[in-house]
């Protein structure tokens, strides 16, 4: 196959020779554009006039002017350009890897890049936009060029700014007291139950709070443990310059924010970044130029050991006191106190407190059980040549490209283990003190630095490419290219490395800018597939038409651009087919069977064989447009697409009984298939207005992006015809249609819905259709319930106002998004057994308020019946956000003339200031995370 | 150019133009590396359907679980349907069991285990008569957990696969007869047990040597290294012919009766484990305490305690401890017995609680008792791992003292019971002071064939015949009795008084059953066998301080149609010749 794939190089390569000599007159190339109005494309630069549909690009170095973003991720870069919707580009899934992040043409994560190193981001959407990227852009590309040295004197900008993060939200708990009566009206609902489990004495010494360390009331939320704001300070220093033979461009930033957290060894945790990054151009001499980037990134984060904020939402209030007093241990009680003071954890005169059940606890963990550090460092070089060989053929270039990405990270931490002490209590004369103390656990100092979790991953990238540019007749503009690209990732851990191989051939043509043709070709070569079948072939062509150029609307002033466009595709992907040999049986070692003292691993099949297992197809048709009106006045820009998504691989489960495969040892005799396929509609818009009143000036866009994603193709086989996927939504949420609570015992009891696992149901428990109407309610009364919007909200929109007058620039970036539903999820929202109780607890149905409870009756079992996947959970995310406001001054620039100084600019701003939506509260609420933030920040930039 | 020379620079690069190399194998390998085709038969082995700890007893009158989420418990309560995973596993894993076994058989012919002739010869034979052996098992599983009458009225047992499927096969084929399936099990385990030796152990003279073998002129050495006890705990004769009398005990019972096996010929079955024994004088002493510290110790891989016929190599944990110790000795008391169960266990003179003979005082209701009770089960005021239990309702010492009834759920005893029993009391599961010891899975023993032979022989000839073997079903339930410590007084006078009774008799050995085999998985389809009632609530004891009261724990809800289970739904919605048993 190698060779096949090598003989095509030289194959094409004589080809597009051939093309060059062609006897054309021909003319100098053009002036090349300034770099500002170019957009950076799949291995090529064109300028925005010339833009055909399927890409997007916004100059985040001019969006940094108005808006200073301090992480580049999915949310900050969603609202700004149609077709984006934060999760992904124009609604393609994002499995098995989903969207392909290049900076500046190399494969790098978008999580390690500071803004202020970015000179501009292109949303490749198309598929006629990363064709020539090959199988591992298939589900669209982001693009992230960075900021280059400028000829001219040396240059410094510094940017600092520092803000406070506050918590929107925290999840609210009950206390110990109501806890006990709500898990008692829990055991009061559940067969066999015992509704005084908690005592009316314990409840009431629990309610007047006079001994908390016998009856205790933890919150692991109060002030002692956590705060709500914590500060991030961000700084860089940008220096540039250089003259016609180099130029180069340096930024050295730093970064460090602080944590909710304030418990014990969490009030040092934080997370820090380091990163230096440079790059040189050079021109070597007319022919040559070339080019060297670096980046080092060093980030560090100090936390305590443990998941605080999962115990939050687990630790219930009544279970274990954490810290008490020595002085209550009774004078006469001798052992007990001579067993605490062994503690080497008393702290303000309090031993760490337990039992057998809760030997320890998380601020146990968090003060006595140590820290850890995560260090990740990234070090990325490629350097790249253009050799321009017009001495050869006129208007033919050569370039080439390597890159060597390192990424190292791990963790070291002292793990600490410590007693808890399990106090017995007697009441002398109306006081309680402590008369025994047992021991659980020991208390055990680490000395020993631990290193755990360290992966390293090296990424290697090579692109090359001949490309052949010539005008003729001052009309005729034509651009061929030739590409080979190839990259390889490798993962500590993981045998295999992630790698992609193909070559690109690209021609676009168009007559004096008014009618454009576009080709786009690769040969994909994939080492997943049986030999044989290792090559597959992407084309993709587009046809555009400037209206404005032609006929009456040339002459008409008002219409200053008019792009149309249409474009089909045919993509080959291997990123679906998720491993290596999947073609094969391939039996491995798995499990172990013993006899006598010994035995063995035995040898199971991984899957059935199937050599045909090919690439997954992404079949497309869009169509664009692009326009700018009354001097740019007006711009708009939109796109309907539609895209299939074919042959991705499953295991034909239908066609084979259930024992083809099995869970211990994990093996199965069903092969891998081509089946499956998705069919993705949508559209999207973009409407930009600028007008200008005296030294008032407004900027308004509105974007927005639509898709819907059914399956076309599924195997699957079912009793009733609603319980087929195909022709639903692949984001889809499936449960139970609810009826809503049983009124009375005696309806519950005439419904068989023993199937989802309550032994008794009764008034207050969740009552569902039987859609199916065979008397039962089972799993196959499942039905679609709406949409998740897995890969993005259905529909997602973005609204940029910027208004300036004089030095001052006010931004608000406004995103919303509708369609998507979720499910209330987890204990929080969906009580059972011994979990710890929310405040939702208290909407519980009870007989008194049975007309407005938001919750099914409590039930101390597992609440099978009632926590099923169903609309009752259900809610909306329809949501609308300010994300950013931000208000900024420039000073004038005539108060810099002759100075050192040559600018500054100071900011105010706020990320996510208010969301409005009907289910805010449920949006804005982690639980068993650390909350959501609102940000202020404050900064300044001054250039020198 | 220069792209073709950094082309082939990346060439070397694996997984980028061919897939790193990987040892791949496929079911040919068996023919050309005989250690495969031994790991491919492993499956088989791994796959076997034994567990080391008690489940479905939770789902039965003798025992409820106090993990509110066990699948058996819900199950228990009503949510058995075809798609439960408890309908699946067997049905899943049995399957694949053949299959690994059909491919094994398929290709073992062209294995050569060894350049010697005989040793080849053979280790042939063994691993033919082990593969046969596991097959006759995983049928035997297949029918108790899936052999029924079908909507069309017949009594159907499930596929009898011979031959190695593969993806492109139809699948869509009918469930065969049960009487089809017990054939096939009993001519391999009939061919399995001609082609392996009884047990697993050096024969000491070349005289010792089989017949067959000694006519190729195979020698003791030889001999020993094939079926020697480096080999032991792999099928041998004495598990299949145990296997098969499981599975004939199965067939003559009430609820598969139309099959046709005779209970007298599930009896000879059963007796062909038992005389090469002894009969009754094999009895093991110790049988009914064969998980305890002195009866498990450090087992010797190469040997077995008498009672066992067949365990696995175990291991030194304190897993089942950890699970079902009371709260106070750092356990989770997962499983509680019942006061069903504590009920069935009579008075130490051997009636029956309910008979005014026994002298039960049912405000000191654990004294004066047959002693498995007191092996068994954890009651109140009794000392387990040299700690006493409080099991009643009482104000709780402090924050550790969860064992009363309730006091903690997912904790606590739901019953006022802990289990005693399959555990080792020299055990500590306290994580900060751990002390495990060795534990093995027992998979058969030899009590269980002594009261399939009993339960069988009662039927067949009455309590005191013994067809052709010098032993009866009244023999068998007095040894037994006897070891327990019951009746010792009195010549077991409750067993004299009935043993001319073939109805009693029949109650008195399910009794019997039930209390020497509880908590080892077998109950739950004993029950089904018998078509007993399925729905008796199970209960268990509230002590406050000197008061008992009898409460109702658990109700069961199991439909009559439960007596046998489900085929699973996902197959026979794809495969429209599938027949669903009856109700389901």
């Amino acid at each position: 196959m190698i060779s096949i794939f090598k003989k095509y190089v030289p194959a094409v390569l004589l080809g597009s020779m051939m093309a060059t000599s062609a006897p054309v007159s021909a003319q100098d190339i053009e002036e090349p554009l300034l770099a500002d109005s170019l957009v950076q494309l799949a291995y090529r630069r064109v300028a925005e006039a010339d833009l055909l549909g399927g890409s997007e690009k916004i100059s985040i170095k001019d969006l940094m002017e108005k808006n200073h973003i301090n992480d580049l991720n999915s949310t900050t870069l969603k609202g700004y350009i149609p077709g984006f919707n934060g999760g992904s580009l124009w609604g393609a899934d994002t499995d098995n890897g989903g969207v392909l992040i290049l900076i500046d043409g190399v494969i790098r994560d978008l999580n390690n890049i500071p803004p202020t190193e970015v000179e501009s981001v292109t949303f490749m959407k198309g598929a006629q936009a990363v064709v020539l990227y090959g199988a591992r852009a298939a589900k669209g590309a982001i693009f992230i060029t960075t900021k280059r040295g400028q000829q001219g004197d040396l240059r410094v900008n510094a940017h600092a700014s520092t803000g406070w993060a506050v918590a929107k939200r925290m999840p609210e708990y009950l206390g110990a007291t109501n806890y006990m009566l709500m898990y008692n009206q829990a055991q009061g609902n559940t067969p066999g139950g015992n509704p005084n489990y908690y005592s009316d004495e314990v409840i009431y010494n629990t309610a007047t709070g006079a001994n908390p360390f016998r009856y205790p009331d933890v919150n692991l939320l109060s002030d002692d443990y956590v705060k709500h704001t914590y500060n991030r300070t961000d700084a860089d220093v940008e220096i540039t310059g250089g003259n016609d033979r180099a130029r180069f461009y340096t930024n050295i930033s730093y970064y460090r924010f602080g944590d909710y957290l304030k418990a014990g060894e969490a009030k040092h945790n934080y997370t820090d970044r380091f990163g230096v990054r440079g790059n040189v151009d050079v021109k070597f001499s007319d022919h040559v130029t070339g080019y060297v980037n670096t980046a080092a990134t060093f980030y560090g984060a100090r936390s305590a050991i443990g998941n605080y904020w999962e115990a939050v939402n687990t630790f219930r209030p009544n279970r274990v006191v954490p810290f008490i007093p020595v002085d209550m241990i009774n004078s006469s009680a001798a052992d007990a106190l001579q067993t605490v003071m062994n503690s080497n954890h008393i702290i303000n005169g309090m031993f760490p407190g337990g039992n057998a059940a809760n030997s320890t606890n998380i601020l146990g963990d968090y003060f006595f059980g140590g820290n850890q550090k995560f260090i990740s460092r990234q070090f990325q070089f490629d350097a790249g040549v253009n050799i321009d060989l017009s001495k050869v053929t006129k208007g033919l270039t050569f370039g080439a490209m390597y890159a060597i990405d390192y990424a190292t990270s791990y963790y070291t931490n002292y793990k600490d283990e410590y007693a808890t002490f399990v106090p017995t209590w007697m009441n002398f004369n109306g006081k309680d003190e402590i008369v025994a103390i047992t021991q659980e656990g020991l208390d055990k100092h680490s000395g020993i630095q631990n290193v755990e979790n360290s992966s390293s991953r090296q990424t290697q990238h090579f692109s090359a490419q001949f490309d052949y540019t010539r005008t003729w007749d001052a009309l005729h503009n034509f651009h061929a290219m030739l590409v080979a690209a190839g990259w390889q990732r490798s993962q500590s851990g993981e045998y295999h490395k992630t790698s992609s191989a193909n070559l690109g051939l690209g021609i676009d043509y168009n007559y004096d800018h008014t009618y454009y043709a576009e080709f786009g070709s690769a040969l994909v070569h994939s080492a997943k597939f049986a030999p044989g079948h290792r090559n597959g072939l992407s084309v993709s062509g587009t046809v555009g038409v400037n209206f404005a150029n032609i006929g009456s609307l040339k002459d008409n002033g008002n219409v200053n651009n008019l792009m149309l466009s249409l474009s089909a595709s045919r993509l080959k992907q291997d990123m679906d087919i998720t491993g290596f040999y999947m073609y094969t049986a391939n039996y491995e070692k798995e499990g172990w069977y013993g006899w006598a003292p010994g035995g063995q691993a035995a040898q199971s099949p991984r899957r059935g064989p199937n050599e045909d297992l090919t690439f997954v197809t992404r079949k497309e048709c869009s169509a664009s447009i692009r326009g700018d009106f009354f001097n740019r006045a007006l711009s708009i820009d939109g796109s309907l697409f539609m895209y299939d998504r074919d042959g991705l691989p499953i295991n034909n489960s239908t066609k084979l009984p259930s024992f083809f495969s099995t869970y211990y040892p994990n093996a199965s005799f069903i092969p891998w298939l081509n089946y499956d396929a998705n069919r993705t509609k949508g559209f999207d818009f973009g409407v930009t207005g600028r007008k200008k009143f005296g030294e008032f000036e407004l900027e308004l866009g509105v974007n927005g992006t639509y898709y819907k994603t059914k399956a076309t193709k599924r195997d699957e086989v079912h009793d009733d015809a609603y319980q087929y996927a195909v022709g639903k939504d692949v984001d889809g949420i499936w449960g139970y249609r609810c009826l809503g609570f049983f009124q009375t015992d005696e309806e519950a009891a005439a419904v068989d819905q023993s199937a989802l696992g309550s032994a008794s149901l009764g008034a207050g428990d969740l009552r569902y259709e039987d859609v199916n109407n065979d008397g039962v309610v089972n799993n196959q009364d499942r039905v679609f319930l709406g949409r998740g919007g897995w890969y993005g909200d259905p529909f997602t929109l973005g609204i940029n106002l910027t208004a300036k007058y004089k030095g001052f620039t006010l931004f608000v970036h406004c995103t919303g998004g509708y369609g998507a539903n979720a499910l209330k999820s987890g204990t929080y929202y969906r009580p059972q057994e011994e979990c710890k109780y929310s405040s939702e607890v208290l909407g519980c149905w009870t007989p008194e308020n049975a007309a407005y409870a938001t919750l099914p009756r409590l039930r101390a079992d597992a609440a099978s019946n009632n926590n099923q996947d169903s609309d009752f959970w259900m809610y909306s995310r329809d949501r609308f956000e300010i994300a950013k406001v931000q208000l900024t001054y420039d000073f004038a620039s005539s108060l810099f003339a002759g100075k050192v100084v040559k600018g500054i600019q100071l900011f105010l701003s706020a990320d996510d200031l208010l969301m409005i939506a009907k289910n805010k509260k449920i949006m804005e609420t982690n639980v068993g995370g650390a909350p959501q933030n609102r940000f202020y920040n404050f900064g300044a930039t001054v250039s020198f | 150019m220069a792209a073709g020379v950094l082309m082939a620079g990346m060439a070397s690069c694996d997984d980028m133009f061919t897939p790193a190399i990987e040892n791949i194998k496929d079911a040919n390998t068996i023919e050309t590396e005989a250690n495969f085709a031994d790991q491919v038969l492993g499956n088989a082995y791994i796959l076997m359907p034994y567990s080391s700890s008690p489940y479905n007893d939770v789902a039965t009158d003798d025992a409820v679980s106090n993990d509110l989420t066990n699948t058996w418990l819900t199950m228990a309560g009503g949510a058995w349907t075809s798609q439960t995973g408890v309908s699946n596993d067997n049905w899943r894993d049995r399957y694949a069991s053949i299959q690994y076994i059909n491919i094994f058989l398929q290709k073992l012919d062209k294995v050569n285990f060894e350049s010697n002739e005989n040793l080849d010869i053979m280790f042939h034979d063994r691993l033919r008569g082990e593969a046969l052996g596991l097959r006759a098992l995983n049928m035997y599983y297949l029918l108790q957990n899936y052999g029924g009458y079908g909507t069309s009225g017949d009594l159907l047992g499930v596929h009898i696969f011979t031959d190695p499927f593969d993806a492109t096969q139809d699948m869509n084929v009918p469930r065969d007869g049960f009487r089809a399936c017990l054939d096939r099990l009993l001519e391999d385990a009939d061919e399995a047990i001609s082609l392996l030796p009884d047990t697993y152990v050096n024969i000491r003279t070349n005289n010792e040597v089989p017949q067959k073998y000694a006519a190729l002129g195979v020698d003791m050495a030889n001999y020993n290294r094939v079926f020697g006890p480096t080999t032991h705990m792999r099928m041998c004769g004495r598990i299949v012919a145990a296997v098969r009398a499981q599975a004939a005990l199965l067939a003559a019972s009430p609820a598969f009766a139309a099959s046709g096996m005779e209970w007298g010929q599930a009896a000879d079955y059963a007796a062909t484990v038992l005389d090469k024994i002894g009969g009754v004088a094999g009895l093991s002493a110790t049988g009914h305490l064969w998980y305890t510290k002195d009866e498990v110790g450090e087992p010797d891989a190469y040997t077995d305690h008498s009672e066992i016929i067949w365990r696995d190599g175990g291991g030194k944990n304190c897993d089942l401890e950890s699970d079902n110790f009371p709260p106070t000795l750092y356990g989770k008391g997962r499983v509680n017995p019942t006061q069903n169960l504590v009920d069935a266990f009579p008075a130490l003179n051997g009636y029956p609680i309910s008979d005014a003979r026994a002298e039960y005082n049912a405000n000191d209701p654990y004294t004066n008792r047959d002693p498995r009770l007191a092996a068994y089960i954890v009651t109140n005021g009794s000392t387990l791992a040299g700690s006493v239990v409080n099991s009643s309702v009482h104000q709780p010492v402090n924050d550790n003292d969860k064992d009363g009834l309730n006091a903690e759920s997912g904790r606590s005893t739901r019953t006022g019971y802990y289990m005693r029993k399959l555990m080792r009391e020299d055990v500590n599961p306290n994580p900060a002071n751990q002390v495990t010891m060795s534990h093995y899975t027992k998979r058969i023993r030899f009590t269980e064939i002594f009261l399939a032979y009993a339960e069988a022989a009662n039927e067949a000839w009455g309590p005191t015949q013994g067809g052709s073997h010098g032993y009866s079903a009244y023999d068998v339930i007095k040894a037994i009795r006897k070891r327990a410590g019951i009746g010792l007084d009195n010549g077991d006078a409750y067993l004299e008084s009935i043993k001319g009774d073939q109805a009693k008799m029949r109650e008195l050995i399910r009794n019997e059953r039930r209390l020497e085999l509880c908590f080892e998985n077998i109950r739950f389809w004993d029950l089904r066998r018998w078509k007993a009632d399925l729905n008796e609530t199970a209960r268990g004891m509230r002590i406050e301080g000197n008061t008992y009261t009898v409460i109702d724990v658990e109700k069961r809800n199991y439909g009559s149609h439960m007596v046998y289970g489900p085929i699973p739904y996902g197959d026979v919605i794809k495969f429209s010749n599938i027949e669903q048993n009856a109700g389901w």
